[in-house]
């Protein structure tokens, strides 16, 4: 049901060509389709009735980024709602209700700023610093849609222990400088000098603000790893589709033996990166204890499986396969982006075996 | 079979060293070791540096101009232009349309053509490709239709011509067209050169995954060309076309520029201090070994006479994914960095990305050398020819 919901939505307001204006134009996203999101509900969908959410879960959102990563969708709704709506929503933060509701109407973007340049994918690292009078200093990086959010969710440390802290962009002492991303999106990277805070900015500290940054990234990991398993069954059906339209030596290249394994062999790995998928968002829907576990062995199939899907597609497509007009070529930049996002394949190797 | 070089090539590589360290252009020894995208003045100053030193036909017999070198040092020349990242040689005046002139043009031909390219002062590019006929480019369309008027000979050519490299900067082209289309369809190309200052051409932009405009398609409408631009016969032309695909295979094994970027990864690599990478830096090295030591002996092979061949199809297979997995270790070495990249108006509100600098060049080498496993006769035409002339399967 939600399925063929966004498949329709995707179909008539979503085509790439709709897509390549976006990205072509001097707006990160278009306000438009987010609206139409806000429309669907599917910005609400994630968040806790309690919240004023729909009350659904990780398995929705799967479903939601499996058809984001077909059409590769650029508008964030990692940063606004995955990232900062659901640590809110975890939260035991006062205001929470409050902002929530503003991202469900689609009238506030906020972005999480979990990376440092040092701590190489070690979110609970932590150099920006929060003093004793609540001052804030310190530089986050590959803030996603950093250049368009409203408010900033960021972690920091007082020295004892992890905290979570929110303001405004526009508050003294935050700079933020927009960087393009190769997928068609935007992240920034963002300074704090004195930037003034008080006890109201502050989500959580020490073991809560811990957990809230473990599930909200592991989270955020299941989404984009569904959105890989999107890509890549689009990128086996458009390969098929290609080949069997394309005539070389008098027939279509699709009745060469050597494309037909390499095309099945994309299919498997489809099928095999969706089965992990599935296991992987059910443990978090449950919210098991070994859930992080299950993330990493998806995350770490998709990183590699993922790219070679997408490398094969481009090689089976040709010169068109390079080609920026063509759509194909671009599942292979989002590819290299799910991998540089939250932990590599190497990287997420290494969480299952520890 | 000898695969290590002799005194007098060592000589040789000593002077090639000393022709870099001195005249090779500076600025664009700056641009290039930097990773900085370089103009095509560069570019022009690169290649006039080379034929100031003579060595612009550095595969040309010596009665047109050429250097006459041995298949050795035609290695090593093109291993150490690598080795010190130079840009490419452009292979399309030098290397494809100069040895189909001189071997199958008139005397009229040679005259105008050879030396303008020894000296680069005409820049070709290669009309093979056609939208319908890639892999398969015995079915191109192009059609060159011979008139008469008032004693002028010429063909009237209608057309399109695609993956056009850097069709933009160039003088000439030189097109497979279809003149016959009664026979079977290798029968019926010719050989045509054509001046692309001539009306009813028109050069379309192709933008790549890398954002970069390299290749173009280039239009023909009722674009008249002097039959004197003929090469050799009317329905020949994919005799030439085979002959000038054998010379492209020269130095396409990469392999000096391929050491030069692995030792740059190598050294990221042991900065970030990362055991996974150092173990697939380790491979790729073992691999470059087993493709150098390969080369070599196909050369040695040459060198006594003999014809390798469909062989050298290993040194295209072997030598384009080489490039390709040592820009995807840049990237992996990235990590997170590896997200950034100029989109249509660059890197957003910034002119450098944040993150490491070899974080945007290793992306957009990667993205820029997905068309070497495609081009040249893909990876899987290769393998055809593998397996048909060697294998005999």
């Amino acid at each position: 049901m939600l399925r063929e919901q966004i498949q329709k939505f995707c179909e008539s307001e979503y085509d790439f060509y709709k897509r390549e204006d976006i990205v072509k134009s001097s707006e990160d996203f278009d306000s438009n389709v987010w609206k139409l999101f806000a429309e669907q509900g599917w910005l609400s969908m994630a968040f806790s009735e309690d919240s004023g959410g729909l009350g659904f879960g990780a398995i929705e959102l799967s479903i939601l980024f499996e058809e984001f990563g077909k059409s590769l969708v650029i508008e964030p709704y990692l940063a606004t709602v995955v990232l900062s709506g659901s640590l809110l929503d975890k939260s035991s933060y006062p205001h929470k209700n409050e902002l929530i509701e503003q991202i469900c109407i689609g009238d506030m973007h906020i972005s999480f700023a979990y990376a440092e340049a040092s701590n190489s994918y070690d979110y609970l690292s932590v150099n920006t610093s929060l003093d004793s009078k609540n001052v804030l200093n310190g530089t986050k990086t590959l803030v996603l849609n950093g250049g368009n959010a409203n408010k900033i969710i960021s972690t920091c440390t007082d020295g004892n222990e992890l905290k979570i802290v929110i303001f405004d962009t526009n508050t003294n002492g935050v700079s933020i400088n927009s960087f393009s991303t190769v997928d068609g999106q935007s992240c920034a990277e963002i300074s704090f000098e004195n930037v003034q805070l008080d006890d109201k900015n502050i989500i959580a500290s020490g073991e809560e603000a811990i957990e809230l940054v473990n599930k909200t990234i592991n989270l955020a990991t299941l989404c984009i790893c569904a959105e890989a398993v999107g890509c890549m069954e689009s990128c086996y059906t458009k390969t098929l589709e290609y080949t069997k339209g394309r005539e070389q030596f008098g027939q279509p290249i699709s009745s060469f033996q050597v494309l037909q394994h390499r095309m099945v062999d994309m299919f498997i790995e489809s099928e095999l990166a969706k089965s992990l998928l599935i296991k992987a968002m059910l443990e978090v829907n449950n919210n098991s204890e070994d859930m992080t576990k299950h993330v990493s062995a998806l995350k770490s199939y998709i990183g590699k499986a993922g790219k070679i899907s997408a490398q094969d597609a481009v090689q089976m497509h040709g010169g068109m396969g390079v080609s920026e007009e063509m759509m194909i070529g671009h599942y292979l930049k989002k590819m290299i982006s799910i991998d540089a996002l939250f932990g590599n394949s190497d990287f997420h190797l290494k969480n299952i075996s520890n | 079979m000898d695969i290590n070089f002799s005194k007098e090539d060592i000589a040789f590589r000593d002077e090639v060293r000393d022709w870099l360290a001195n005249d090779y252009p500076k600025h664009v020894k700056e641009k290039t070791d930097s990773g900085i995208t370089i103009s095509k003045q560069d570019l022009v100053d690169f290649h006039k540096a080379l034929s100031k030193k003579g060595w612009m036909g550095y595969n040309w017999p010596t009665e047109y101009g050429g250097t006459g070198w041995s298949a050795s040092k035609l290695y090593i020349f093109n291993k150490e232009l690598g080795l010190a990242g130079c840009p490419p040689i452009l292979p399309f005046g030098v290397g494809m349309v100069g040895p189909v002139i001189y071997t199958f043009g008139n005397d009229e031909q040679k005259e105008t053509f050879l030396p303008d390219i020894l000296n680069f002062n005409t820049w070709w590019c290669q009309g093979y490709s056609e939208p319908g006929s890639g892999s398969d480019l015995a079915s191109l369309k192009t059609k060159a239709v011979k008139r008469n008027d008032l004693d002028e000979e010429y063909y009237v050519v209608n057309g399109a011509k695609t993956w056009t490299t850097l069709a933009q900067n160039a003088d000439w082209i030189f097109c497979l067209v279809r003149t016959d289309s009664s026979g079977i369809k290798q029968e019926g190309i010719s050989f045509l050169l054509i001046d692309m200052k001539s009306p009813g051409i028109e050069v379309k932009p192709i933008i790549t995954i890398d954002g970069d405009h390299e290749v173009n398609t280039v239009f023909f409408s009722d674009v008249k060309v002097p039959a004197k631009n003929l090469i050799g016969e009317e329905g020949k032309g994919w005799t030439y076309a085979k002959f000038l695909l054998a010379h492209e295979r020269f130095g396409i094994a990469a392999v000096g520029s391929s050491m030069r970027e692995l030792d740059r990864l190598k050294k990221i690599v042991n900065d970030i201090d990362n055991d996974d990478l150092r173990k697939k830096v380790g491979e790729l090295e073992v691999s470059l070994s087993a493709l150098e030591i390969t080369e070599l002996r196909l050369l040695s092979e040459l060198e006594n006479g003999g014809h390798p061949g469909a062989e050298s199809s290993i040194l295209k297979i072997k030598g384009t994914e080489m490039q390709q997995k040592i820009s995807e270790l840049f990237v992996e070495a990235s990590g997170e960095y590896a997200l950034m990249y100029p989109g249509p108006h660059g890197y957003g509100s910034n002119d450098k990305p944040a993150g490491p600098d070899y974080a945007a060049n290793g992306l957009s080498a990667f993205l820029n050398l997905r068309k070497t496993s495609i081009y040249g006769g893909s990876n899987e035409i290769q393998k055809n020819i593998l397996s048909k002339f060697v294998l005999g399967v």
